[in-house]
């Protein structure tokens, strides 16, 4: 058995994953719920990503959009950041890690495979809010062509796709998160503690990234860069902040798993 | 004395620093094939820092562990494949099954049959409960499933942190069996433990720690004095005392109620104190055998006399 298929299996035997995922599932349906209870019309397209989640009453393709917009600053942020802090900590915690490094393992596989599955976790969670984003709009409101912000319509194929793809670079932002939970983790026994702190660390980018003052740091925080994907619905796409974007979330996830590994192959395992 | 049989564990100048504290000073243990090899001192005198050392857990300030010649930490994935055990207690996933947790974790050290599975179970009572969550299990249980996880792979070293520590006295009983059979059937234990008459029961060779350092090491029988003590009768002790002090060692020789006591007289000793005591004109009711100093004797006398000699060289 891979470390993989094992670290698999330990996430399918916790309770927390499925309150996570069922989660993910019912945001869409509040949200549906939510606009069709609404009595507000379409918006104006200038306002860029809150016209998607207004649209929603014209197309339910829109709820998977207008779903990813209401979570990405901070649902699944706190996914990600639980998931990237307790591969480590919580293991350490709960004593099992020095039972499974009392097995001839090495530090940096476990670690990596550690890091990937809490990837495929939040990969998960969002196919799964992408599904019940399809099935809420489209019981609802019914799937059509979209139109995009510059008010062109493309068809149902490329929608999907084009939403995909959102939910994909989504995933990339996440896993810079993920990465600063597994470094965070990797700095203290309990996974609480590594959790409260990522989630702070990614509360203080975003207040950063808000206050003009400290608009020198915005290119380097990935907080900044989470609603770049929005870009993907233009016409022609702006790819450079979408390039930027993904560049931004590679540094910080290679930076913060390198971190990690330097952390964790000489630590002293005393829990 | 070097003996013949191969060295299955060793420790070479082991030391382990905590910020400011010195956990473990210098410790040289060598544990032979087929051992069944106590190690035992008060608690925190360092046995399970030791223990985290040989598993590769903690990182050595100096010095390192060799296990069938691989060296630990550098290699410590080779080495673990002939070690088996657990530190402290031993820990599971609680939301799993007993078989399942051994399966999973066994399987970190290559394959491991659903057979095998259920011999290391029932070796240790937990057959009927394979299927049951891990964490509804009491602590003698977690205990005996840490034994067979410890098992599980035939490993040639079982490194045992405390066994039998939380369990009744019939669990006791069996894992101390187990231990015993598993020494008969040639694999080698090292055996943690505070419990002074297990180690007298179990184990043929033991360490004695004591504030991170090796105060003695070697077979339990030899750990004892060469010599029986013996108990003397006189009508002066005061004056007898004297004469026995300068006799054998000052500190060998103590009053218990009428009597003297002397340790570690060995058969040419007892005369010679005799004819001295009828020299000096004390008259010599009775000499007698003294009850045979136990393992904890030794125990005792030696970790006190380390912590005199830590406070005095603290002075």
């Amino acid at each position: 058995m891979s470390h993989l298929r094992r670290e698999f299996l330990k996430i399918l035997f916790q309770k927390r994953t499925y309150f996570g995922w069922v989660g993910l599932f019912l945001v869409p349906f509040i949200i549906t719920v939510a606009m069709r209870l609404s009595s507000e019309g379409p918006p104006d397209p200038a306002h860029g990503g809150p016209y998607f989640i207004g649209l929603i009453k014209t197309n339910g393709l829109y709820v998977s959009v207008g779903s990813l917009l209401a979570l990405v600053s901070f649902l699944l942020p706190l996914l990600a950041s639980m998931a990237g802090s307790q591969t480590i900590a919580s293991e350490a915690e709960k004593g099992t890690l020095r039972t499974i490094l009392m097995q001839p393992v090495r530090r940096g596989a476990l670690l990596l495979a550690k890091w990937f599955i809490a990837n495929v976790y939040v990969g998960i969670g969002l196919l799964i809010l992408l599904a019940g984003s399809l099935l809420a709009g489209g019981v609802v409101y019914g799937l059509k062509p979209m139109m995009l912000l510059n008010g062109e319509t493309v068809g149902l194929g490329e929608s999907l796709w084009l939403i995909f793809l959102a939910y994909a670079f989504v995933l990339a932002a996440m896993a810079a998160v993920v990465s600063l939970g597994v470094a965070l983790s990797t700095l203290t026994d309990s996974g609480l503690t590594a959790m409260a702190a990522g989630l702070v660390l990614v509360i203080i980018m975003l207040v950063l990234g808000s206050l003009s003052v400290f608009d020198f740091l915005r290119p380097y925080l990935f907080t900044s860069h989470f609603d770049a994907w929005v870009n993907l619905f233009a016409r022609p796409i702006d790819w450079d902040p979408i390039y930027k974007a993904l560049l931004n979330f590679l540094v910080w996830t290679v930076g913060m798993t390198t971190i990690a590994w330097l952390i964790f192959r000489r630590k002293d395992i005393l829990s | 004395m070097q003996e013949d049989r191969r060295i299955v564990l060793s420790t070479h100048g082991l030391t382990k620093d905590f910020k400011k504290l010195r956990a473990l000073d210098n410790l040289n243990l060598t544990v032979y094939e087929g051992d069944v090899f106590g190690f035992l001192g008060p608690n925190g005198a360092g046995k399970t820092t030791a223990i985290r050392l040989i598993f590769g857990l903690t990182y050595p300030t100096s010095g390192y562990v060799n296990v069938l010649g691989h060296k630990v930490p550098e290699q410590r994935q080779q080495a673990l494949r002939h070690l088996g055990g657990f530190v402290d207690d031993p820990t599971f996933y609680g939301n799993m099954s007993a078989r399942r947790n051994l399966r999973l974790i066994g399987e970190m050290n290559g394959e491991v049959t659903e057979k095998r599975i259920t011999e290391v179970l029932e070796l240790v009572g937990l057959a009927e409960r394979a299927n049951s969550k891990v964490g509804g299990y009491s602590h003698g249980m977690r205990q005996r499933l840490g034994i067979a996880l410890a098992l599980l792979h035939r490993p040639e070293l079982i490194v045992l942190d405390e066994p039998t520590s939380g369990l009744d006295p019939q669990g006791m009983r069996d894992v101390r069996e187990l231990i015993r059979e598993l020494g008969r059937q040639g694999t080698t234990v090292f055996l943690s433990s505070h419990l002074l008459h297990e180690v007298e029961l179990v184990c043929n060779r033991a360490a004695i720690l004591s504030k991170g350092r090796l105060v003695a090491q070697g077979p339990v029988d030899q750990l004892r004095p060469a010599g029986g003590a013996v108990k003397v009768l006189t009508r002066n002790q005061r004056r007898a005392a004297e004469v026995l002090r300068a006799l054998a060692s000052p500190r060998a020789v103590r009053a218990e109620e009428e009597y003297l006591v002397i340790e570690s007289a060995s058969e040419d000793l007892v005369p010679e104190m005799v004819r001295r005591l009828v020299a000096e004109e004390i008259d010599v009711l009775a000499v007698i055998p003294a009850t045979e100093q136990s393992l904890e004797d030794i125990f005792f006398e030696l970790t006190e006399r380390v912590a005199v000699e830590g406070e005095e060289s603290g002075r």
